[in-house]
């Protein structure tokens, strides 16, 4: 069980960083009086609708003032803003820690919606698609590749793949994204240049999914072209440096055959930090996913954000989406720590 | 190791070389840039539609349509401030203004526009005309305008349009449809209503009717003579000028609001490498001093220190950088203090280790023995062995600044004042530029962020085998 502890910390500082977060948008929102100006929004817009109707009951203009003024009160007293920030937002805190997250201005789902926590959870599920989709995709060409690559350390596929990972890695996705668009759909009109469907959307669900498969080929492939190489690279740079150790060396002295070599002896030992490469490749995915959906017009949390700061932007859904997005981060680290802890418990944390 | 081998590995690589070069062009061109270009450049020039008006909207570079085998119209513009012949008649004084202009390939220009600034008369308003005098002896009258006549508080001289000057879009105007019928029916006997002359009135202008019903360009000689008819000779206009819009501008082309892409492009490379250089030197610093003072103290501050690198490291950057700069506004001070909050922590774990690795050395060891004091040590002894890898890592996390603030403006989280080329490129996406393939918009910024991005690459590729560090990554886009 000693070998518990490691994983426990990593679970603390994951959730120390959830923490962290959720301090940052907290105090940001406090010390720079954004809180205090999107509820007094909220209290001028409920004000102006109880005018309305108070105007047709109370006729006379001085009573309804004062009417307004005490109905200005309680409201202000529902919303917390008669005290500072700071003996308010706790509250804030625990409300979204309950995942209830507020309403949208004008964002909806597409039942018409405009709580944030429907929204988002509509718009999760297209986010993961296209992340897993691509993640998988580069650990898969990533592991073959850069084993392939490593049995032939200096040829010129080797020097290409080098060079490849060092080009991409300078290039930003979302360029990437545009350039596909520009050449692939706008110049050869190959395919759609954004969307998750056509309009109107195949009914059945089978050619409906081979239309979004047909919409998410650009965005995948500008995220596996960005980030395939450099994964390839560090593939081989790590199988290359365990095949250089002496035990390697002893093991085909012995006369093992090399493909047993291969496997048993540099893979065994590779593997674990190729994983905890991929894992810590799923923050760069992560953001990666917010610029590229924007790009595609893909209906995920990406392009949720997008749509939340363009035109007059909408503060509850942001704030909302910086958590959901931590949150679902943090969640997914620690989900993949354990696994990788219970899949190989020789695993160790330690330097 | 020494500063010195670095520099050696550097200088006997081909790429380090090819690096260097590159971002000692990069330099240069960003130093011609900060001397040559005004001060406010963006709040001034670029982000002010007025200053573009009279350049064509979305063109393609001069040199596009003759890479496809296309002749362009190349864009025209003249000014004339002194008047060349006056004529009394009658009471009226009329003043010409003739400005030559030549039509030399077959095309049809974008707009035609005139600006008329300055206006200044003693008593009465002038009147101002346009005539476009054509290769062929036939004259359109183009405009007729009426200066805004005194107000009755008002004492002479008066003077009209000197701070907005007075501009007319030609082809745009309502009363130049009038003229071109008037003219059709006359030199050609050809009857057209007024939706199909709208359709065309550039192509009718600069060209005469052909076989098909279509207009084929008349190449030659075009005079604009433009008349002012005043009633005292002390009358006068400040300047004239006229501008014949091409299909194409420069050397890489409009925006849709005619912005020269060229300008922009060339302001944000100090830009980019300001952010870049700034970032990775501030986050560097950080995270070795962080990571010496880690690694060399120990106890409470070491485990305070790294407890904080291990939370910022496994932070989701892009998301909250998104957060931070929506709510603090968008300032590109901001934006690099932001980026260098985030990006010192891999460094910090890393340094310390070397840090520890060294503490244990027999040589510190001794030091320590001598009485030296710990900031002695540090400064002395420590620094010095560090100082490659810290050259390394500030070339090496420079495209990683770059990029994510490209991806910022991207966003439209970019600082307004101050044009980068991500501001260019989410331009270009937000109003569509793409669909329609406006290639020039789109291909160069992002060119140019991959070739600032890969220079410092090619840099750090060059020095990586004398540095051999554990690079580790820092936060992507």
């Amino acid at each position: 069980m000693r070998q518990l502890i490691p994983l426990t910390w990593r679970a603390v500082t994951l959730l120390g960083v959830f923490f962290v977060v959720l301090l940052l948008l907290v105090l940001t929102l406090g010390f720079t009086g954004f809180s205090d100006r999107i509820l007094s929004a909220v209290v001028g817009e409920q004000m102006r609708a109880e005018r309305t109707t108070l105007a047709e009951t109370i006729r006379d203009p001085a009573e309804l003032e004062q009417a307004l003024a005490a109905r200005k009160g309680e409201l202000e007293e529902f919303y917390g803003l008669h005290t500072p920030w700071y003996y308010r937002l706790p509250g804030t805190v625990f409300r979204v820690l309950r995942l209830d997250l507020g309403e949208a201005r004008s964002l909806r789902s597409t039942d018409g919606s405009s709580r944030i926590i429907d929204i988002v959870m509509e718009r999760l599920p297209n986010t993961m698609i296209l992340m897993t989709t691509s993640l998988v995709i580069v650990a898969v060409l990533g592991l073959g590749l850069g084993l392939f690559v490593a049995t032939r350390p200096g040829t010129w596929m080797d020097r290409s793949i080098s060079a490849f990972a060092a080009i991409t890695y300078a290039i930003p996705t979302w360029w990437i994204g545009i350039l596909l668009i520009l050449v692939l759909s706008v110049n050869w009109r190959l395919l759609p240049s954004g969307g998750m469907y056509s309009t109107p959307p195949p009914a059945d669900p089978w050619p409906r999914f081979l239309d979004m498969a047909q919409h998410a080929i650009l965005p995948v492939l500008s995220m596996v072209l960005v980030s395939v190489g450099p994964y390839i690279y560090a593939v081989r740079t790590i199988t290359l440096n365990i095949a250089q150790e002496d035990f390697v060396a002893m093991a085909r002295a012995k006369g093992l055959p090399e493909r047993r070599v291969r496997n048993v002896h540099i893979l065994r030992v590779a593997a674990p930090p190729i994983v905890t490469g991929l894992i810590f490749g799923l923050a760069g995915s992560l953001s990666g996913s917010i610029l590229i959906e924007t790009v595609f017009h893909w209906q995920g949390m990406g392009r949720l954000y997008y749509d939340a700061l363009a035109g007059t932007p909408d503060e509850n859904v942001i704030v909302a989406l910086t958590f959901m997005f931590t949150l679902i981060y943090v969640g997914i680290r620690l989900l993949l720590e354990v696994l990788y802890f219970f899949l190989d418990p020789r695993v160790s944390y330690a330097d | 190791m020494r500063v010195s081998q670095v520099w050696q590995a550097l200088r006997s690589s081909p790429i380090g070389v090819l690096g260097l070069l590159l971002l000692m062009i990069q330099v240069l061109v960003s130093l011609y840039v900060v001397v040559t270009f005004p001060e406010e450049f963006g709040v001034r020039f670029w982000s002010n539609p007025v200053y573009w008006v009279d350049n064509p909207k979305a063109a393609p570079p001069e040199w596009a349509p003759r890479l496809r085998g296309r002749s362009s119209v190349e864009h025209w513009s003249a000014t004339l401030t002194e008047p060349t012949a006056r004529e009394e008649r009658g009471r009226t004084i009329l003043t010409n203004y003739p400005i030559p202009y030549a039509l030399k390939t077959p095309g049809v220009p974008s707009f035609l526009s005139l600006t008329v600034s300055n206006v200044q008369f003693a008593e009465k308003a002038p009147l101002l005309g346009l005539t476009l005098i054509r290769p062929d002896e036939t004259r359109i009258s183009l405009l007729r305008h009426a200066i805004k006549a005194p107000r009755e508080d008002e004492t002479g001289p008066f003077t009209r349009h000197a701070a907005e000057p007075l501009r007319f879009q030609i082809n745009a105007e309502a009363s130049v449809i009038t003229f071109i019928q008037e003219f059709l029916t006359e030199e050609h006997d050809l009857q057209l209503d007024e939706a199909q002359i709208k359709s065309q009135v550039l192509e009718i202008l600069f060209g005469t009717p052909g076989t098909t019903g279509e207009f084929e360009p008349l190449l030659g000689e075009y005079e604009f003579l433009f008349q002012t008819a005043s009633r005292t000779p002390e009358d006068s206009v400040g300047a004239v000028q006229i501008v014949v819009g091409g299909d194409s501008y420069g050397s890489l082309g409009t925006d849709s609001i005619g912005r020269d892409l060229a300008q922009g492009l060339l302001f944000g490379l100090p830009v980019a490498l300001l952010i870049g250089i700034v970032v990775s030197l501030t986050s560097t610093l950080l995270g070795t001093a962080l990571g010496i003072t880690s690694g060399y103290l120990g106890g409470a501050v070491d485990t305070a220190i790294q407890r904080m690198s291990d939370i910022v490291a496994n932070i989701p950057v892009l998301p909250l950088l998104i957060f931070l700069l929506f709510i603090i506004g968008p300032n590109l001070t901001v934006i690099m203090v932001i980026l260098v909050a985030f990006s010192w922590p891999g460094l910090a774990i890393q340094v310390r280790s070397m840090v520890l690795h060294m503490r244990s050395s027999q040589l510190i060891e001794a030091i320590q023995g001598l009485g030296s004091s710990r900031v002695r040590v540090m400064w002395r002894h420590i620094l010095p062995q560090i100082m490659p890898y810290f050259l390394a890592q500030i070339i090496f996390s420079a495209p990683a600044a770059i990029l994510a603030e490209a991806g910022l403006s991207f966003l439209g989280l970019g600082d307004p004042s101050i044009p980068t080329w991500g501001q260019i490129l989410e331009a270009g996406f937000r109003t569509g530029g793409v669909y329609v393939g406006y290639w020039w918009w789109i291909i160069p910024p992002g060119l140019l962020i991959v070739m600032v991005a890969l220079t410092f690459m090619l840099i750090s590729l060059a020095i990586e085998p004398v540095v051999n560090p554990r690079l580790q990554s820092s936060p992507r886009r």
